[in-house]
């Protein structure tokens, strides 16, 4: 069995990535179709409050988990948390800051889950913070692990 | 009746029914555009292989029909934060609703605070959402 306290300790809250994203209009627009939105801020490139959809973010990734991060089973997607700081205007140069948010167990008939919640923070080239995106995998401890 | 002013906003108060478009085709075309490229979003007969019973909406794609959703509701809301949880995937090209309601008013920072469900036509949940909305 895992032992969670230690690896709380040495994989919590430090940066393991460090990737640059750019939101292409275009993008912004068709992301924002298709979940049904229909204000012009989300449609209309030419509108003066035009920003991409507030959980645009949560689509850009770098690395999911830290190097060395022991293998816990196969994860899968428990959840998904975007926190708006400021809107993103699309073209904007971003760069996401990665690292390891919150981890934590919970036990039940089939045996002990374990949720690792990654958190991406979004800044602008001037250093502003825009956005959190927190992703939530689960993962079913193996017997062996 | 879109909200235009938190004065407006009742506790307890139902937001517009929304019915998304979860058509495969609106799900594989999302999926195209974030980079998911797995076949689950994309057909349903690769999905059945990857043991689903059809196609799948991508998560981040009901998250942003629960957005659209409040946006729908009230068209000058700035959303602050919405977590969202897969309890269970949204079946592509199968009928879905989402219902809201107003769980509680901070009228002095003009905060509202919404819970969100998708169900499918048999009335089981798929995602659940809180989401905390500006309304100026």
């Amino acid at each position: 069995m895992l032992d969670v306290e230690a690896l709380k300790e040495k994989y919590l809250n430090y940066e393991f990535d460090r990737t640059e994203f750019e939101i292409k209009p275009e993008d912004a627009i068709k992301f924002a179709r298709l979940c049904g939105e229909t204000g012009d801020r989300f449609l209309d490139a030419n509108d003066p409050n035009f920003q991409a959809p507030n959980n645009y973010v949560t689509c850009l990734k770098g690395r999911g988990i830290p190097e060395g991060f022991p293998k816990i089973g196969v994860g899968m997607d428990a959840g998904q948390a975007v926190e708006v700081l400021t809107p993103i205007k699309p073209g904007t140069p971003l760069v996401g800051k990665t690292h390891l948010h919150e981890i934590y167990t919970k036990t039940g008939r089939s045996g002990r889950m374990i949720f690792l919640v990654t958190r991406i923070e979004f800044f602008d080239d001037k250093g502003t913070h825009l956005a959190n995106s927190d992703s939530r995998i689960v993962f079913r401890e193996r017997g062996d692990s | 009746m879109s909200i235009n002013s938190i004065s407006e906003i009742e506790f307890g108060a139902d937001l517009p029914a929304f019915e998304p478009d979860t058509s495969l085709s609106a799900g594989s075309e999302f999926a195209d555009l974030v980079g998911w490229t797995g076949g689950r979003f994309s057909s349903h007969e690769l999905a059945k292989k990857e043991g689903f019973p059809s196609a799948i909406i991508p998560g981040i794609m009901s998250q942003g029909y629960l957005i659209a959703m409040i946006h729908n509701w009230a068209p000058s809301a700035e959303i602050k934060k919405v977590d969202t949880i897969f309890r269970a995937p949204v079946l592509a090209d199968e009928g879905h609703s989402i219902t809201g309601v107003v769980t509680d008013i901070d009228e002095e920072s003009s905060l509202v605070e919404v819970d969100l469900t998708v169900t499918n036509s048999k009335n089981e949940t798929r995602v659940f959402g809180t989401a905390t909305v500006y309304i100026p």
